[in-house]
Parts: structure tokens; sequence; C-alpha cells
């Protein structure tokens, strides 16, 4: 893994000047690749580092995001009721459990994509930038109106692949969606769901092939993680789980975000009971030398 | 004569891509290949008939100068870092003596220029039609109003065809 870590953004908002909060947003083409654990996890983590963040869940009537952070019986207004006026946009912001500086903007289960547009999207943003430092906007799968709106109000983008080939050249026809929007000044690359064991065998392409490949600068280095599955059952992101490595990945990438220059974690070190004895014997053959 | 000769070409050739194969290649390398292929596709916005068609084209067109092994020939797009670069290897199996070459050509050129008198014929024609249109009777306007719509029709055509082109070259041709 050679990618050096770059800055995401030069800017960082001041305090004191009005505040200008950076718009991500999170989208992949292909679907069920870990768009909204992804924001789900960096907007914990950011939240964490001190951050005053909101999430907006713009897949409408496939609404998610609220399971993953465990705030599903909270929800009370949704993106709809903002822009058909049935409540004040700050109503609509629910507040996480652990984490005041945390709000999530739910999406409307009941509603289809046609009912929020570009424009109230964007406004909305401009709205949100004024109070929070990241406003990260989970995009649904695909390349239609949805994705048109999702990125409508963006600066920034984190395009979430999987090493797999569907899901790179999915990740590819959204780089040149995104590349040729204006208003997206960078975007980055999240490679979700790596196997360093079927790497090493050669099974599936690495980190560098799918770099390569899509040319494009990486954030983030996500390993596969049964404990995703189990955190998104708790509905408590996996983050908070300071023993977790897609955890620590995923903390690293707030980091990036944030400006500070991370190197990208070694998964291809062996971690299992197997690997440690394997250590062991090895330190002992190499002592006999 | 030339037969015994590809068929050598062929033969030493096989050979050489028999001992390049004999290491199997792994499921990473083909996901890569595959997909290094299937993205330039998507990039150019060229289908593989299209690509098939560029080659065959390019074939008669380089088929001229040299003689070369028509179904060796490789095309496809290689990336190096951001820009991308149309690749062709072509196997010559001869060089063509000047003269040999000189004839193919002036052979084209004879039918070009044949085909250009043709089409200023026609074009004459034409004009004769429509100016005796005028002059002719009611029935036998009517057949030639049929002729002139077919015409037209085409035309329109044409130029949709090639207002389209651009348009459609625009959605993503290269990466900044
Ligand atoms: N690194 C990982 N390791 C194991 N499982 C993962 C990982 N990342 C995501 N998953 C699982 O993959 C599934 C899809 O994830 P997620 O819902 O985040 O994808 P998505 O891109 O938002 O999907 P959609 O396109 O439907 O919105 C979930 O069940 C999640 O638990
Ligand atoms: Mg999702």
């Amino acid at each position: 893994m050679t990618a050096t870590c770059e800055k995401v953004i030069e800017k960082d908002s001041k305090k004191g000047d009005i505040m200008s909060g950076r718009v991500i947003v999170i989208t992949s083409g292909k679907g069920g690749v870990g768009k909204t654990t992804t924001n789900a996890n960096i907007g914990t983590a950011l939240a964490k580092a001190g951050k005053k963040v909101v999430m907006i869940d713009t897949d409408l009537g496939l609404r998610n995001l609220d399971l993953l952070l465990g705030l599903e019986n909270r929800i009370v207004y949704t993106i709809v009721d903002v822009v058909e006026e049935r409540c004040k946009l700050k109503q609509a912001l629910v507040k996480d459990k652990k984490n005041p500086n945390l709000c999530l903007l739910a999406a409307a289960q009941t509603r289809d994509k046609t009912a929020v547009t570009e424009e109230q999207l964007k406004n909305i943003c401009e709205e949100l930038q004024k109070e929070f430092d990241f406003i990260l906007v989970d995009c649904p799968a695909g390349i239609e109106q949805g994705f048109q709106n999702a990125v409508a109000g963006a600066s920034e983008a984190i395009v979430v692949t999987t090493p797999e080939m569907s899901a790179v050249r999915d990740a590819d026809r959204i780089i040149g969606l995104l590349e040729a929007r204006e208003e997206i000044k960078s975007y980055k690359l999240l490679l979700n769901r790596v196997r360093p064991n079927m790497i090493k065998s050669n099974d599936m392409m690495s980190v560098d092939d799918v770099v390569e490949i899509l040319s494009a600068q990486l954030i983030g280095i996500i390993p596969e993680d049964t404990g995703i599955i189990t955190s998104t059952n708790k509905g408590e992101p996996i983050v908070n789980d300071e023993k977790s490595l897609a955890g620590q990945a995923y903390r690293n990438v707030a980091k990036r975000i944030i400006g500070e220059d991370v190197p990208f974690l070694n998964l291809e070190e062996d971690t299992g009971v197997v690997a440690k004895v394997k250590k062991f014997f090895a330190g002992l053959i190499g002592k006999e030398k | 004569m030339k037969d015994i000769f590809t068929d050598l070409y062929n033969k030493v050739l096989g050979f050489f891509r028999q001992t390049e194969k004999k290491e199997e290649e792994s499921a990473k390398e083909v996901a890569c290949n595959r997909l290094k292929f299937v993205l330039m596709q998507d990039r150019t916005n060229l289908t593989p008939e299209l690509m098939d068609r560029m080659r065959k084209e390019l074939v008669e067109l380089l088929s001229k100068y040299v003689e070369m092994d028509k179904e060796a020939l490789e095309l496809g797009f290689e990336q190096e870092g951001n820009q991308m670069a149309l690749m062709l290897s072509i196997p010559v199996l001869r060089a063509k003596e000047e003269a040999e070459i000189e004839a193919v050509l002036a052979e084209e050129d004879a039918k070009k220029a044949e085909a250009e008198a043709n089409k200023q014929e026609n074009s004459e024609e034409e004009n004769e039609e429509s100016s005796e249109e005028n002059e002719t009777e009611n029935e036998e306007e009517s057949e030639n109003e049929e002729l002139e719509i077919e015409i037209s029709e085409e035309e329109t055509e044409i130029t949709e065809e090639s207002e389209n082109q651009p348009s459609k070259k625009k959605t993503k041709t290269s990466k900044k």
C-alpha cells in the first residue's frame, strides 16, 4: 500500500468568521457497498473529534442511516416534511443519543426520490453550513435523480467501492459524473470490504490495483469485518469500538478529512490466533540462529 | 507461396504464445484485465462493435502500405496516469515493394476520381429533373415529387446523425 494520504480539503472551517461547513456527499453507484455504514462511522468519528456534524439521508423510501445510528425511534419529522414546510429545518434534526455534536436529518420512508428537488437539497445544505462543520450526505445507489439530488449541495465527495469488478466499474462511472460537475472540488476513494487474505493469494484485486485502475486518491481502506454487522444490529457505529480494526480504519478516515496525515493501516499483517502462534515459533527459530 | 509463409509465421507465433501461457492467470489478474478493458469501453463510448469496425478499417487502411498479420492486429486503450492512449500493435509479415504500394494507391485514386465524377453527374441530373419539373404536366409532377421526398428524407437523416455524434462524445472521453 503505497498511496500516502493527502489533505482532503485545504480549508478548514475557522471559528470566528461566519461558519461555512463542508458538504461531503458519500456515493458509490453500485448499491450495498457501504455508503451508509461509511456515513454513520465517519459522522460519529468526526463528532467525537469535537466537530459539529449533521448527516442527511437522501435515500428516500429506503432510509437506513437512522437504524445504523440507533435513532429510528426518535424521528418525528423527515427531510420531506422540511421541504413541504410542515416543520422548521431545526425541528427535523435528531440529536444523537451520546454525542450532542451529531445530528441526523432523516429520509422519508413513505415517499419516492421525486419528493425533494436538487434546488431544495441545495438550500438545505446552505442553511446547515451556517451551523455545522460537516454536512455528510448519504446518497442512494444509482446515477438517477436520487444521485443528482444528493450531489446538488456538495463540494466534496467520497466514492465508496469494494475490490470487486462491478463495484469498481460503477465507481468509475460515478467519478466521470463527479468530474463533470463544477461544484465538486475534490473527490476521494474509500475502499471497503478489503480481504487481505484473498489479496495475498491473488484471488482479489489489491488496493493498489483499484487505485491504479481508477486513478483516484485514496482516503481510506476498510477491512471486511463481521463486527460491522453486529454493530449495525446494535445501532452503534463500529468507530465506538476502540478494539475494532474496521473502527480504527474509519477513525483514520475522519482524521484525514480533518487534515491529519495518518498512514494507512497495514491490513496484510496477520492478527488471528494462528498467526500469533506462527509468529511465536518464528521468534523462537529466529533466536536459535 | 504466401500461404506457406503465413503458415510458418502462425506456427512460430503459436509456439511463443504457448510458452507465454504456461502460468495460468490468477483471479486477480483476470479481474484487472477484464476491468481495464470494460472501463476503456465505458470511458470512450466505444462498443465492441465499434471497436471491431475500427479494427477492420485500420486493417484495410494499413494493408495498403504493409503486409501484416490481420488476425494478430491488437487494438486497445491504455491508461498512463491521467492520459489515455490508443495502442495499436501489428505484426508485419513483409514489407511491400514501392511499386506495389504505388499501384494500390493509384488504383484507389482512380476509383475515387470515378466516384467523384459519378456524383457530379448525379447532381447534374437532379438539377435537370427539377427544372424539367416546372414544365411537365400534373401526372408526371406527382411522380417526381415522390422521388424528391425520398431524397430529402435521406438528407435529414444524415444531418441528424452528424449532429448527434459530437454530443455523445461529450459525456466522457478522458479523465482530467
Ligand atoms: N467492511 C464491511 N465488512 C462487513 N460488512 C460490511 C462492511 N461494510 C458494509 N458491510 C455490510 O454491507 C451491507 C451494506 O452496507 P450499507 O448499507 O452501508 O451499504 P450502502 O452502500 O449504503 O447500500 P445501499 O446502496 O442499499 O444504500 C450491510 O449489511 C453492512 O453491514
Ligand atoms: Mg445506504
